[in-house]
């Protein structure tokens, strides 16, 4: 990801986005809607990595897909039309279809939390908490600094105690719980009396005789103006598609056609330009430096 | 002018009868660079850390501490005196190394626009920009030693205190440091409050020491003259720089202004002398191999970079041998392949004539690092008796009370081992692996943290286990401890070792890896020698004059 | 105090029980009036701990406490199912109260996710770990808690609490018309491991809760903290 593609953009107008977007998924109960959702989250996974990270989290999206699609049939049997008998239970198109809607959504949701994940790393993350709560953050960030600390300490000890015949991987079951508690203790012990420094360096440091400044490491750019402007008058118009019901598929008392009409089209338009911001962002990037690379 | 003063000073712990320091007087003037030492225990570190009134230790204070002319102790202390600690490691807070130099100045509300300017400053001066956008986890010891100095630094302190901030760093990061807080002294005018143990080449930096003694202080006076008065100090002679102890060793009459501090001025004084060395004989030992290790390849993952390659090593039973390197040459690494903790890919290991696959655990003690991790218990006495317990020795509880009484630990043997110091808590995993009843024993640098004097005193200890047929394979940084105390020694290089020579012959070979003995005597007319010991039983020194 | 405690402990267990039952109340937007409740209920120990004023050695010593309830399970890799986390937090709140129980559950969640990634169950977990912190803090002085049956007899029971307060992330949020067997079939899935996390609880607490709060408590009294 280039220096000015979505990660230009301030941390906390990337969360706002990606809250709008969990929202929309979870209020456009429709299925055009969310298949277009999915359709430009894969997008944006493929232009940030190629899709590599999603990879990693596929085998859990596509078993709870597949166990929504198939579960929700068989226990769900509201609805007019029957479309087959599966063991002389009915099989109704009302509950295929709100199956496909569940499993979208919850497939875009996990999508959106996973672009969400690499846009607003683990700094970023922190830094907009320290805006909510200072306290918190400071105390997540200690947190956050001590654990490869203590993964490396435990390491150290699991090593140590292997060559003294104390093991985790061999021997019986209570023998291992019973060693791999040891070490957390070990581990506990000896961090608690190392982390007395840590504390003092702190105080030495002048940490709670006033109140704490912040390092603004993310400027408010002119981007994040418009870039704000356009989530909230497309968020804004998305939650009044959904308030007119347009961006909603009934499916009961009667089952509505899922052909759009002209004004749910123009809803779908407005959601795809919603989904369409990190796609926007990163493809101009990927466009300009192919450009830029033929150029020279 | 007068930075900080002290009348008076005692202080007592919670619950500890005798006080940690008695009627300690001192004052600091401004522009000094101070060494305070003394043994572990005798209030050096308690005194520096109630001049920093934040993490003043709790207990009963007597006596008054003036800076800048106001007493401390008040509501709200001073802004301007800044601190360094030990371990590199546990002062850090934050994760990144700019987080972590912006913290202090986050605590005191500066601007961002200020803190860019400052960290920007700083960090060129310094040399940390390339280190800016790093994790502090990936930082070595010396470069996160050096991010603390200068976050402490960014709060712009005119009294800068320091606890033993070289006790965990390998020679070179050291020397590095210590050099910088030289130049911050002589270029900026920081006043300089520094408790250190390795005074090798401190005291050519200090303008002054002073030096504790059981809570007392026992002097505070000019470099040269702290040496002459400390000659014969049963602990802290141990400290001094090598060129004084060569120097008040062969000479009678010491004026504390010939006394030579630093390597060159020790050997500017032996070019003077006349020396008659005996031709030092080496005692070649054949003993057979105990341990080989035959063309060992290692890596952590298929596509990084071997650690090991094609390395070949054979040990000699009874014998202490030091495996010598830079960082990041394998040392550890190697030590854990011996010991088990990692299997290597190719190459295989033959102890006393038996594959390492076939042997069962315990054939090898393994001595960490970081000797508080060795132990699982809550007391040293319940340790020892839990491995006893798994190895089913006979006489165990026997064994235990010898050692104890050996090591010189049997009054600590009710103590949690966290509540050890440094030297006492080496030598308590020492006793655990000696316990364990291992055909090698395995040390990871065993000197790191240690005073001089502890140093003697455990190295003395493997001495004597090696004396009753214990082999030890010993991993370290320490070029003196390994000069003292090892049979022979090996250079890693480039995952491989480069040379295995006896200990002598390695550091008379080198250049400039040796030992300050071997600079010394070097280009002199003495047979040069590599280490203290070794000169007092080999040169007879004279005057020039009479013998010439 | 006293009474804030038990005000505390009441309201907490109402809107544990109210999140817990509202689906079979309502059958609109659950997750929104999920979130809402949790909200309610959670806010204010988040409030009341961003306000609280600690030393650096309090706040350092919750964070090793945090962290290592979040790797405590890195030594058990090779035995899934098998993660000593909710015993952590549970150890830790007997010794240090509510409000650092709560704060200490929260942070191993924020922690655990920040490095595994947020997903829609982060809210979630973050507020079930510092529930059970929360509670084991309220009763530490009660009768039950200071015994050992009843110690374990809260972690077994929390370990199945756990597992069901979990599920409803995916329940409330995905299942729009829910039916008593689509719950009862989705929670029967996960029934082994809620068992599993019940009596490694048991194990842990009736194992090593001596060892580790005789250790807080004296790392506490040592220096002093939270007093």
């Amino acid at each position: 990801m280039s220096l000015r593609g979505v990660r230009s953009f301030h941390p906390a107008v990337m969360l706002l986005y990606y809250v709008v977007i969990i929202i929309g998924f979870m209020l456009s109960q429709h299925p055009i809607f969310l298949m277009v959702g999915v359709g430009f989250l894969l997008c944006t996974q493929f232009l940030f990595d190629k899709g590599r990270q999603l990879k990693s989290w596929l085998g859990m999206i596509l078993t709870l897909a597949a166990f929504i699609l198939i579960l929700t049939p068989i226990f769900n049997r509201r609805g007019n039309h029957i479309l087959f008998y599966l063991f002389e239970n009915q099989v109704m198109l009302e509950a295929v279809i709100q199956g496909i809607m569940i499993a979208f959504t919850l497939v875009g949701i996990l999508l959106a939390f996973i672009s969400l994940n690499q846009i607003i790393t683990q700094d970023r993350f922190l830094y907009i908490f320290a805006r909510i709560s200072p306290q918190w953050a400071l105390l997540s960030m200690l947190a956050v600094r001590f654990v490869p600390l203590l993964k490396r300490r435990l390491m150290e000890i699991e090593e140590i105690q292997k060559v003294r015949g104390f093991s985790v991987t061999k021997g019986s079951l209570k023998e291992r719980v019973k060693n791999g508690m040891l070490f957390l203790q070990a581990l506990l012990t000896g961090s608690l009396e190392q982390s007395i420094q840590t504390a003092d360096s702190m105080s030495a440091r002048g940490y709670g005789q006033q109140k704490r400044s912040h390092y603004q490491a993310f400027p408010m750019k002119k981007q994040d103006a418009y870039a704000l402007l356009f989530i909230l008058i497309t968020g804004c118009l998305m939650i009044f598609g959904w308030w007119l019901e347009d961006s909603v598929l009934s499916l009961l008392p009667v089952l509505e056609t899922t052909k759009l009409e002209q004004r749910e089209c123009l809803f779908l338009a407005n959601w795809a330009l919603l989904l369409a911001f990190p796609v926007w962002a990163e493809g101009k990037e990927v466009a300009k430096w192919k450009y830029y690379l033929q150029k020279i | 002018m007068e930075i900080l003063s002290a009348k008076n000073i005692s202080f007592t712990y919670p619950l500890e009868e005798t006080p940690a320091l008695r009627n300690v007087d001192f004052h600091i003037h401004k522009g000094e660079f101070v060494v305070m030492c003394g043994a572990s225990g005798s209030g050096k570190s308690t005194l520096l850390h109630l001049i920093k009134q934040e993490i003043a230790p709790h207990g009963q204070l007597a006596g008054t501490m003036f800076y800048k002319g106001e007493p401390l102790h008040n509501e709200t202390p001073p802004q301007d005196i800044g601190i360094v600690f030990q371990d590199p490691e546990n002062q850090i807070v934050m994760e990144n190394v700019m987080e972590e130099l912006l913290f202090g100045m986050e605590n005191k509300g500066y601007r961002t626009a200020v803190m860019r300017k400052k960290v920007a400053e700083m960090t060129h001066y310094f040399g940390l920009s390339h280190l800016l956008n790093k994790r502090t986890s990936e930082l070595s010891g010396g470069e996160k030693q050096m991010v603390n100095l200068v976050s402490v630094l960014l709060l712009d302190p005119d009294l800068l205190l320091l606890d033993e901030p070289t006790a965990q760093l390998d020679p070179i990061a050291a020397k590095e440091f210590i050099q910088t807080l030289a130049q911050l002294n002589r270029e900026f005018g920081m006043t300089i409050l520094m408790v250190e143990h390795r005074l090798e080449e401190l005291f050519a930096v200090a303008d002054r020491v002073l030096v504790l003694d059981q809570g007392m202080k026992k002097m505070d006076e000019q470099p040269r003259e702290a040496v002459a008065m400390l000659q014969d100090h049963p602990v802290l002679q141990y400290f001094l720089p090598s060129s004084s102890r060569l120097f008040l060793h062969y000479e009678s009459e010491v004026i504390p202004e010939n006394i030579p501090i630093t390597v060159r001025e020790g050997r500017d004084w032996l070019r003077t002398k006349h020396v008659d060395s005996r031709e030092i004989s080496q005692i070649e030992e054949h003993s057979a191999p105990y341990l080989t290790l035959n063309e060992i390849d290692f890596q952590y993952k298929r596509n990084t970079s071997p650690i090991l390659h094609n390395l070949s090593l054979t040990v000699k039973k009874g014998e202490l041998l030091a495996i010598l390197g830079a960082n990041g040459t394998g040392k550890s690494t190697l030590l854990k392949v011996i010991a088990g903790i990692l299997r290597q890919q190719h190459g295989k290991i033959v102890i006393n004539g038996e594959k390492t696959k076939k042997l069962e655990s315990g054939a090898v003690s393994y001595l960490p690092q970081n000797p508080a991790l060795y132990f699982l218990e809550d007391t040293l006495i319940a340790e020892y008796k839990q491995i006893i317990k798994k190895h089913k020795q006979e006489n165990g509880e026997a064994q235990i009370h010898n050692l104890l009484s050996k090591f010189g630990l049997t009054a600590l043997k009710d103590r949690h081992p966290a509540d050890l110091s440094g030297g006492e808590l080496q030598k308590a995993a020492l006793l655990g692996t000696i316990l364990e009843n291992p055909a090698i024993l395995l040390i990871d640098e065993p000197t790191k943290g240690l005073d001089p004097f502890s140093k003697r005193m455990f190295g003395d200890l493997l001495g004597d286990l090696r004396n009753q047929g214990l082999t030890i394979v010993m991993v370290t940084h320490d070029v003196e401890f390994a000069a003292n105390y090892a049979t022979r020694c090996s250079m890693l290089f480039q995952g491989d070792v480069s040379i295995t020579e006896s200990t002598s012959d390695f550091f008379k070979a080198n250049t400039y890896y040796t030992t300050v003995m071997n600079r010394i005597s070097r280009k002199t007319s003495a047979t040069p020698v590599i280490t203290m010991e070794e000169a007092k039983d080999n040169w007879h020194v004279q005057k020039k004059s009479s013998s010439s | 105090m006293a009474r804030s405690k038990k005000v505390l402990l009441i309201l907490s267990f109402t809107l544990l029980l109210l999140l817990c039952c509202f689906p079979l109340v309502i059958n609109k937007h659950y997750m929104l009036v999920s979130l809402l409740i949790m909200g309610v209920s959670f806010i204010p120990f988040m409030y009341r701990f961003s306000k609280q004023k600690l030393t650096s050695r309090e706040l350092v010593m919750l964070a090793i406490l945090g962290s290592i309830a979040a790797v405590s399970r890195v030594p058990f890799a090779s035995l899934p199912s098998v993660q000593p986390t909710t015993f952590v937090i549970i150890a830790a709140a007997l010794v240090l109260g509510p409000q650092s129980g709560f704060v200490i559950g929260v942070l191993a969640a924020i922690v655990s996710n920040l490095f595994l990634g947020q997903g829609p169950w982060t809210p979630w977990q973050m507020y079930a770990w510092g529930m059970i912190g929360l509670m084991a803090g309220l009763l530490r002085n009660t009768l039950f808690m200071k015994q050992m049956l009843g110690r374990c007899i809260y972690g077994f029971l929390i370990g199945f609490l756990f597992g069901w307060f979990m599920n409803l992330w995916f329940v409330v949020s995905m299942i729009n018309q829910i039916s008593w067997k689509e719950i009862l079939l989705y929670y029967s899935a996960s029934f082994y491991f809620d068992l599993a996390h019940a009596i490694s609880n048991v194990v842990f607490l009736l194992l090593f809760s001596n060892a580790w709060i005789k250790i807080i408590k004296r790392f506490k009294t040592k220096y002093g903290l939270f007093e």
